[in-house]
């Protein structure tokens, strides 16, 4: 671009990237094609706010609005609230059934009632499992009960997945928790139902019936948060094995093969005083001994077992076991326990985005305070000053607007600038707190022109105290990535000629910055060649 | 003879540059030695490379793999004897083949690459039956022990799957800080060992069966390693009231299961994390990077079209950016709203950066005034020595 700026100019990339942004906010690309009319010139608050949205609508209707994302953190949405923004949803007569469903399953009374529920079938399994070899007649009437107990939280249980399904069939699928759900009450709804058709007499069945009952009580892993937390963790540490596992299972399938062959002669001996002869003696059997190697048991008993055939050669045998002892025993156990642990502290830190997210807007609050008190407490003198330079300006400058003020006298000494900034953006921020959002206003033209007296009357007032320990820097270093990630919405209202003019004062600022450094190197380079003559 | 020496010694110094010339040129001529056969390289190569090659290399291992267990069981094998020739016959060959076609491809660099020598690897042990049979007869008793090494055949299958080679190149940055310690605990082991077998392992009174020789002592301090089974060997060396050997097996026992394999498991951890984070530090600079590349051909593409469009304007002859936007600028309205949310035009933003440029304006202030004050002390001190040094000066002319 050697075209756009003077000889000798030095690119800077700050300066560049300020000027891009100009250009991007304004479009100006398009307007110097011609283009005005692929500018959009609405926002988005114009459309949402009913009585802006009036006023836009009774102008031009053919006009673009320009829509500006930004990435928000909100918390989850709910398929009602989706349900509910729906076109269809809206425009009907009754809301639909699984509206009602949803906010049936979202009620605490019904969530802590089926919590109740299933603590109340694990008592009555309990008891009746107690009670099932007494043929106490007096206990009759207890069995009956228990029974139809047992009965009617089944009911309730395939109702709740019934409502579930009203709410949303396909999202019910999705989520796993309800998938166990489903599993765990169609298990143990299926002996019942087999008993009541009349398969009858077997006592397997009813066996299964009473295990399966039990499996409802595992119902209550899906309900309680913490558990839930602890099972999510576990199967994402799994996950992240998957391949580790599989490589083990390689090492298990390489290992018991080479076993079978390697011990044929042990298999096939025909001594009589052999502890363990059919562990090697075919796949399956020497999968299980590969096995009991892995987990260190008896493993010396089998070697001198082993050792006691004299066709099986001893120095294989020993180097087969040792190697697999110290590959598969020593070196991938530990390699699972390492993954694990690692696996585990990057589960908690992301199950704790949350609350570290939290902590962070939390820091950057505190940050955004520091940076008024300290503006408050270092322009005192600077205000009054101010302010007595301020009466004898313009009159009707309304002091209810949050805008920078108009223009900016372009000023060789850059300090000018950002006195005349600053005394304003001191003004913003004390409205600021009252009147976030108003729509600007007049706000006069009226320059600040500089004069020394400011720069001498706000030099005394420079005595910058450090923030605890650190130096100013460091602290905004350190907060400044917090203070970019707000969640706060906080939309700044800008007169378009006071944007524009922001703009290229910041990059002339830019410039500026960048000729004090050389200065200030020329300065410190004549010093250094003082010498005395 | 000083002259006899040196002549040698230059004799000795041109043969050896004649050397290093010869060599030098061979390997240039080595190096720019160029195939003929670029195009059935190159077929070769794609033939290779794609997937219906991987497909079949994948399935092929997998039936192999299937059909070594199925040859475990001596019914079977017995049954379907012909099916397993032929089903050889084909694997070798598929292997084979691969092997010549990698190896054809680039016969340089085929040997860098770990896999491809694990390849070489399992090729070899594939043909050990074949030479074994044929060089020592039908009844060497170590040829089941050759049939069993088939196994390793799929290990092949690893090559083929990305997920488990990141995770051998992860774990493998760990194989020095195993080796390490293996060696350390073979040391223990060692000293132990010779140690158990000067009191335990004497011919008289001692456990010879435990203890008797070198090998089987490093077995029984294997199995107090891993303990397994130590109570037994413990109550052998109790039986026959040998001195201290509790206090030996005790102490043994604690230092390496309790001390040395726990400290196997911590230093496992600790190289496992630290290789993760430096994996996840690695790809966020990579996205990071990714991301920053992609800005600045955004905005070099933006100032390309802004140049294009002075250069475009027929009227006049615009000097700079200001010029070219006069126009524009003159149509901006104040009363215009204009409702930005991003973190430049942002009230906290200006505080900041400009509370940062008031310290940056402080401390030069206060640098200059220092300077001030240097040049001032410097200037009083040059007025201080002209008159020492014009009596020096006359003094020094009065000597010469």
């Amino acid at each position: 671009m050697a075209t756009s700026h003077p000889v000798g100019h030095v690119q800077l990339p700050r300066a560049d990237a300020i000027r891009s942004r100009l250009i991007d906010t304004f479009s100006l690309i398009e307007h110097l094609q011609g283009l005005s009319q692929a500018v959009p010139r609405h926002t988005i608050r114009e459309i949402v706010d009913p009585s802006r949205q009036k006023k836009v609508m009774l102008g031009d209707q053919h006009q673009l609005v320009r829509f500006s994302i930004k990435p928000r953190h909100t918390g989850q949405i709910t398929h009602g609230r989706r349900l509910m923004s729906r076109l269809r949803v809206r425009c009907s007569q009754r809301p639909p059934l699984s509206l009602w469903a949803g906010w049936v399953l979202e009620c605490p009374l019904f969530t802590n009632f089926i919590i109740f529920l299933i603590f109340l079938n694990t008592i009555v399994l309990m008891v009746e499992i107690e009670l099932l070899e007494s043929s106490n007649t007096k206990l009759w009437s207890l069995k009956l009960t228990l029974e139809v107990a047992a009965w009617f939280i089944l009911l309730i249980f395939i109702l709740e997945i019934l409502l579930m399904w009203i709410s949303s069939f396909f999202l019910f699928w999705k989520n796993a928790w309800n998938v166990f759900d489903f599993v765990v009450t169609i298990l143990s709804l299926l002996p019942e139902v087999v008993v009541l058709v009349g398969v009858t007499g077997q006592s397997v069945w009813l066996q299964l019936l009473r295990i399966c009952r039990v499996l409802r009580s595992l119902k209550l892993f899906a309900r309680f948060r913490q558990i839930r937390v602890i099972i999510l963790a576990l199967v994402r540490a799994l996950k992240s094995m998957t391949f580790l596992l599989m490589l083990l299972l390689i090492f298990f399938y390489i290992f018991a093969v080479t076993g079978v062959y390697f011990f044929e002669d042990y298999t096939r001996s025909t001594r009589q005083d052999l502890e363990y002869p059919m562990f090697f003696s075919d796949l399956l059997n020497s999968l299980v001994t590969v096995f009991i190697l892995f987990t260190m048991d008896h493993w010396y008993a089998l070697l001198q077992d082993i050792w006691k055939v004299p066709e099986v050669s001893r120095a294989f045998s020993s180097i087969y076991v040792i190697l697999w002892l110290l590959l598969g025993s020593i070196i991938f156990r530990n390699i699972i326990v390492a993954m694990m642990v690692t696996n585990f502290q990057n589960i908690r830190n992301e199950l704790n985005e949350e609350i570290t997210h939290l902590e962070v807007q939390h820091k950057a609050d505190i940050f955004k305070r520091q940076i008024i008190q300290r503006r408050q407490n270092l322009s005192p003198e600077v205000m009054r000053s101010s302010i007595s330079k301020v009466d004898t300006r313009d009159p009707n400058q309304q002091r209810k607007s949050l805008v920078l003020p108009a223009a900016f006298e372009e000023e060789s000494k850059h300090s000018a600038d950002e006195e005349g900034s600053r005394t304003s953006a001191l003004k913003i921020e004390e409205f600021s707190s009252k009147m976030k959002k108003s729509p600007s206003s007049s706000s006069s033209s009226s320059s600040y022109s500089s004069s020394s007296s400011y720069y001498s009357s706000s030099s005394e007032s420079r005595h910058l105290d450090p923030i605890g320990q650190l130096d100013w820097e460091t602290h905004v270093h350190q907060n400044l990535p917090g203070l970019m990630e707000m969640d706060q919405d906080d939309r700044v209202v800008w007169p378009r000629d006071s944007l524009f003019r922001y703009f290229e004062l910041l990059e002339k600022l830019q410039y500026n910055l960048e000729e004090r450094k050389r200065l200030q190197q020329f300065a410190v380079q004549a010093l250094m060649n003082f010498e005395d003559k | 003879m000083s002259q006899q020496f040196h002549y040698q010694n230059d004799t000795r110094v041109i043969s050896s540059s004649l050397l290093d010339n010869s060599s030098a040129e061979f390997c240039a001529r080595f190096r720019k030695f160029q195939r003929r056969d670029t195009q059935c390289q190159a077929f070769v190569k794609r033939v290779i490379m794609s997937r219906l090659f991987k497909i079949i290399m994948i399935s092929t291992v997998s039936l192999n793999a299937f059909f070594v267990v199925l040859w475990t069981d001596y019914n079977t094998k017995y049954n379907l004897f012909r099916l397993f020739e032929v089903s050889e016959l084909i694997f070798v060959s598929i292997y084979s083949s691969e092997f010549c076609m990698k190896l054809y491809v680039d016969p340089i660099n085929y040997w860098k690459d770990g896999y491809n020598l694990l390849d070489v690897i399992i090729i070899v042990t594939i043909f050990i039956p074949y030479g074994l049979h044929r060089f020592k007869g039908k009844h060497y008793p170590y040829l089941n022990i050759a049939d069993g090494m088939q196994s390793l055949r799929i290990l092949k299958l690893i090559t083929y799957s990305r997920g488990i080679r990141t995770l051998i190149t992860a774990v493998g940055q760990t194989a020095y800080i195993v080796a390490s310690v293996l060696i350390l605990f073979f040391v223990l082991m060692f000293i132990f060992a010779i140690l158990g077998f000067c009191l335990f392992g004497t011919p008289d009174r001692g456990d010879l069966n435990n203890w008797g020789n070198l090998a089987v002592a490093f077995f029984t301090l294997f199995s107090l390693a891993t303990v397994d089974g130590w109570t037994d060997l413990q109550e052998q060396l109790d039986n026959r009231n040998l001195a201290l050997s509790r206090t030996f097996t005790i102490i043994f026992i604690l230092l390496a299961t309790f001390i040395f394999l726990s400290m196997f498991v911590g230093v496992m951890i600790i190289h496992t994390e630290a290789s993760f984070k430096k994996f996840k530090l690695d790809l966020m600079a990579e996205r990071h990077m990714a991301l920053m590349g992609e800005k600045q051909v955004i905005l070099r593409r933006q100032q390309e079209e802004v140049s294009r469009l002075m250069q475009m304007q027929k009227n006049a002859d615009y000097k700079s950016f200001s010029e070219l936007v006069e126009n524009f600028k003159r149509t901006l309205q104040h009363t215009d709203p204009m409702v930005l949310d991003d973190f430049g035009t942002s009230l906290p933003f200006i505080d900041v950066y400009l509370s940062t440029l008031d310290n940056q304006d402080a401390t030069i202030y206060k640098l200059q005034e220092l300077y001030y004050e240097i040049a001032h002390v410097l200037s009083l001190m040059l007025e201080d020595l002209p008159q020492k040094k014009r009596s020096q000066t006359s003094e020094n002319s009065e000597e010469t």
